[in-house]
């Protein structure tokens, strides 16, 4: 009797100690079985690898998925077309907070998702929040709300030809000095596959679209869009500099035409070899390694973008996140949703597969999600994401007014106008935009 | 060397040939670009000077149709595009009967006014009209937003033709004891025909070729094949065999269409010009 | 059928004109309604599509920003000018001419209006991008064409200082075969008599064409001009496509500029007095040409 009596206690012991894990793992990822969530998704790179995955989160939790895809512009328009008519039936979409997070947190079209992040019976356990890289975490955070889950970083980087520098006996450039040097002592070198010359420097110079890159030359030399109080800044002299030298580089050593070149041509004239340097996105670095598309596979070295004549860094971060509006009829389904697609298993599968640059720093240290991502890469994409800065806009609401406002004067710049006149009209434009769109 | 039209059995000058051959080349030159850029690869496409003479492929085809729902597309154009074209006939083709018949040149001018107004001015608008009653990514929508463009058109054209049905037919069936709506049934539709063909096909056409509307009304599940085109400038490079190849499938039924009908058509567009 | 009875059919035998064109009348006013009071309101407001706040009353606010504040405004207004002069007249000379010359028989005639249609019919779109690619300043085969003349090479719509000749050579490719359509049409039915008389009283040919043909063709020319010229002026397909107003706003026509402060900044009000001032040009400009057009007369 005293024997089972033991046998039964331990037993109960036992039970509950191979419970505990058990109940701990016991998440129900079915609770919102039978909805049908809306998902909106951007045409890029997290949208190509995430596609093949959604038919598991479908059978996992029940909830059937409806995925629109657009490119980018369109993606934006419809977006803000949608959340402003005020019925949208969106319930996930994948957003840019800084791009358009203030301008929709201060709308009031936002759900910020701190609550289902407090809440164990919403959130999985093993979800870990702090495993985002920090810089990330910050850019999902707006107003002091976390408006959802970042899956993917980048940073403003330089990537270049190794073979090129070699050839020549150029020093990869870490300040803004060496980087001008070197694109003068390659521009018109040699360097495409069939022995044709190329040019020292490509970078994006269409309008807005430049405006995200030149702000790592922006604060690279020391300055940045906004003072404390809000007031333009991006026009003081240092700005007057970091403009004055972006114009001068693609205006002196970059391709002709390069006002209207987004990342599309600049990419495009990079992979194929006629350019030595490309300052932009490190993201775009499954395009340059397309085997099937690029002709400089293998060549490319990524660095960390070249600090300023002070030593400031200029790298920028950015993440793309997922958000949900306030008008979403299905809150909790879209939760798992977000929750379910930035998971280390789907960051790690996308990161491994397609090269997508996830925002976990465990996948990161994973030798598996590692395998696509250069060594060089990874460096320089860990130190720019701890050194660097944000704001690769200007934190304002009227993002893209600004955006076309500063652009102008980079189209100044890179035609060789006035660079200073062109500073100026842009802060004096961007403190009038903000002054209409900002009353609070 | 002018001459008034309508002459005889005049020699035919063979260097008239020549001229003409010359003249139409460059209208003709982009739509062959776009042909010929369809059948090369990307590789070859990027080659300059361009490739006049080359190994042609049907990869880009295969992509187009593989990787984008372009039946869909298709069928979401066609739709659209018949039920505008089907709607503006029946609602304007009665009015453009009394316009030309009764000479009230007022009506019409009035209706015009939705020609000169900018399409976008209806975006927003009609947008938000749409989101609220729920008919955003529906069938209908399109269709009505294609109206405001088609039915000015029918009206326009219309008018013109109406204007050509000889009078005193209608006035002797009328003294026999027509009703108008008989009379127009009977006697002006069956006369005007050729017009109406001609009407339908531009409304048809004018509908299919619609970006700026699709590409604020049309949802997911209604895209048309203007919106389908400007998708292929991803987050790629521009795949240059790629957009040529879903130009020429956008574009190859329209331009079927208006050889098909060539005749009237030109007689449509150039009537509204010279009545009006 | 269902019978209507006598009453109707008497209404309908009294009032044809109402009971015909009441179907389309209704249709575009409905249509239209919504959208013109939409944007007439909007227009005195100031509004940024915010759920939070709502539209505030402004005035003439609007319009005194873009008059006299707004540098791109004025830039986008000359330059619709501006795309709207050199493209009509381009396709003027240039149709007119063009029908003059295949004013004369031949066979074939149907051969050469259906390859004169394609361009009209063609998917604006879908022939933006691919003069885009004929474009490309690298690798385009317009430069290389030009290139073979002992020209160029040139940066097309890369090049602020020529965007808009740039653009405005797709358009006059896609619309000069109207205007060659239409002066065909109205060649032909020119009367005999005063060429008749002409040739007797010893006139040479190009007294025949300024003193007969042109007088006798200018309604028919203005016609067309005006078609097209309400059309360039709210072009937006081919310049948003390509050029997206671009380089810089060199490029940027009031139409291209309504949308992006419309539907990307979402200033709603403004955009809806950018509209107002759109529709009023257009209009001015069909008032003037109809009114010369009668003057012809």
């Amino acid at each position: 009797m005293r024997v089972s009596l033991k046998m039964w206690f331990l037993s109960i012991m036992l039970s509950l100690a191979l419970a505990s894990p058990a109940l701990a793992q016991k998440f129900d990822w079915q609770q919102a079985k039978g909805t049908q969530l809306r998902v909106l998704l951007n045409k890029h790179p997290w949208q190509g690898a995430i596609e093949p995955h959604l038919k598991e989160f479908e059978a996992l939790t029940g909830i059937k998925l409806v995925a629109e895809v657009y490119p980018e512009d369109q993606f934006r328009a419809k977006v803000l077309v949608e959340l402003t008519s005020g019925a949208s039936s969106i319930d996930v979409f994948m957003s840019m907070p800084a791009q358009e997070g203030l301008k929709y947190v201060r709308a009031g079209w936002l759900q910020p998702v701190d609550e289902f992040l407090k809440n164990p019976a919403l959130t999985a356990p093993d979800y870990n929040w702090n495993d985002f890289l920090e810089k990330t975490r910050d850019a999902m955070v707006i107003e002091g709300k976390i408006i959802g889950p970042p899956i993917q970083v980048e940073n403003t980087s330089l990537m270049y030809r190794k073979d090129v520098f070699q050839k020549y006996n150029v020093k990869v450039p870490t300040t803004l000095d060496e980087l001008e040097a070197a694109a003068k002592a390659l521009n018109g070198k040699a360097m495409t596959d069939d022995g044709q010359p190329g040019y020292g420097i490509v970078a994006r110079g269409k309008r807005a679209a430049a405006t995200s890159q030149f702000a790592a030359y922006l604060h690279a030399m020391g300055s940045t869009w906004l003072a404390p109080n809000r007031e333009p800044i991006f026009n003081n002299e240092d700005g007057i500099k970091a403009l004055d030298l972006y114009g001068r580089l693609l205006r002196l050593y970059g391709p002709p035409g390069s006002e209207n070149n987004h990342w599309y041509e600049a990419s495009s004239i990079f992979s194929q070899g006629k350019a030595a340097m490309y300052t932009d996105a490190n993201s775009l670095f499954p395009v340059i390694e397309d085997a099937q598309k690029s002709k400089v596979v293998g060549k490319v070295g990524y660095a960390l973008f070249p600090r300023g004549p002070k030593g400031q860094y200029g790298s920028t971060v950015a993440a793309w996140g997922l958000a949900m509006p306030k008008t979403s009829q299905n809150q909790k389904a879209a939760w798992l949703f977000m929750q379910w697609a930035t998971a280390k298993e789907q960051v790690l599968a996308v990161q491994s597969e397609k090269g997508v640059l996830g925002a976990r720093e465990s996948v990161w240290k994973d030798p598996k999600g590692m395998a696509k991502v250069p060594a060089d890469l990874r460096e320089s994409l860990t130190m720019g994401s701890k050194v660097g800065t944000p704001l690769w806009n200007p934190p304002v609401v009227a993002v893209a007014e600004c955006r076309d406002a500063i652009g102008a004067a980079i189209v100044v710049s890179i035609q060789g106008g006035d660079v200073r006149a062109a500073d100026n009209k842009a802060a004096t434009d961007v403190k009038r935009i903000m002054l209409e769109t900002e009353k609070k | 060397m002018l001459r008034v039209s309508g002459g005889g059995r005049d020699r035919v000058n063979p260097w008239t040939y020549v001229l003409l051959a010359v003249l139409l080349i460059p209208f003709l030159f982009p739509l062959g670009w776009m042909f010929l850029s369809s059948l090369k690869s990307q590789v070859q496409n990027t080659a300059y000077p361009p490739l006049w003479v080359f190994s042609p492929t049907l990869g880009n085809y295969r992509e187009v149709f593989q990787k984008n729902p372009f039946f869909t597309f298709t069928v979401n154009s066609l739709v659209v595009a018949l039920g505008s074209t089907g709607l503006a006939l029946l609602l304007g083709l009665p009015g453009a009967y009394a316009i030309a018949r009764f000479k009230r040149t007022g009506i019409a001018l009035a209706i015009l006014t939705a020609r000169i107004a900018p399409g976008i001015g209806y975006l927003i608008p009609w947008f938000i009209l749409f989101t609220k009653a729920k008919m955003i990514d529906t069938y209908a929508a399109l269709i009505l937003t294609h109206l405001i463009v088609a039915l000015p058109l029918v009206l326009w054209v219309m008018i013109g033709f109406f204007e050509d049905v000889p009078g005193d037919l209608i006035e002797s069936a009328r003294i026999d004891g027509c009703t108008h709506f008989a009379a127009f049934l009977r006697i002006a539709l069956p006369l005007a025909k050729p017009g109406i063909v001609a009407t339908g096909i531009l409304a048809f056409i004018f509908s299919w070729n619609n970006f700026l509307f699709s590409l604020i009304i049309a949802g997911f599940k209604t895209r048309t094949l203007p919106i389908a085109v400007y998708s292929f400038l991803s987050y790629e490079e521009i795949n240059w065999g790629g957009l040529t190849a879903a130009a020429t499938v956008i574009t190859l039924p329209v331009l079927l269409l208006a050889l098909l009908v060539q005749k009237h058509i030109v007689r449509g567009l150039t009537l509204g010009a010279l009545k009006g | 059928m269902r019978h209507l009875g006598t009453g109707w059919s008497r209404f309908v035998e009294r009032h044809p004109v109402p009971v015909f064109t009441l179907p389309s009348v209704v249709a575009v006013a409905l249509l239209m309604a919504f959208p013109v009071a939409y944007t007439l309101y909007m227009s005195v407001h100031s509004w940024y599509a915010s759920s939070l706040t709502s539209p505030q009353f402004t005035g003439l606010g609007n319009f005194r920003r873009a008059f006299f504040e707004d540098d791109r405004f004025r830039n986008a207004l000359w330059l619709t000018v501006y795309f709207t002069a050199l493209a009509t007249a381009l396709q003027l000379v240039l149709g007119v001419s063009l029908a003059l010359v295949l004013n004369r028989p031949f066979r074939g005639k149907g051969l050469v209006r259906s390859v004169f249609l394609l361009p009209m019919v063609a998917t604006p779109v879908a022939i933006a991008l691919v003069w885009m690619m004929m474009y490309n300043p690298t690798l385009g085969v317009m430069n290389y064409l030009v290139g073979l003349a002992g020209l160029g090479p040139y940066r097309w719509v890369s090049n602020a200082a020529i965007v808009v000749p740039a653009l405005a050579i797709v358009d006059t490719w896609e619309w000069t075969p109207l205007i060659t359509l239409i002066t065909l049409a109205g060649l032909a039915t020119l009367p005999i008599e005063p060429y008749e008389s002409a040739l007797i009283d010893g006139a040479s040919v190009t007294q025949m064409f300024w003193r007969i043909t042109l007088p006798l063709l200018r309604p028919t020319i203005i016609v067309a001009l005006l078609f097209r010229a309400i059309d360039c002026l709210k072009t937006f397909d081919i310049i948003y496509v390509m050029t997206q107003g671009g380089p810089g706003f060199a490029s940027e026509t009031l139409n291209v500029y309504t949308f992006q402060v419309g539907l990307f900044y979402f200033h709603i009000g403004y955009a809806s007095s950018l509209l107002v001032i759109l529709f009023a040009l257009v209009l001015g400009v069909s008032l003037l040409l109809i009114k010369v057009r009668r003057g012809a007369w």
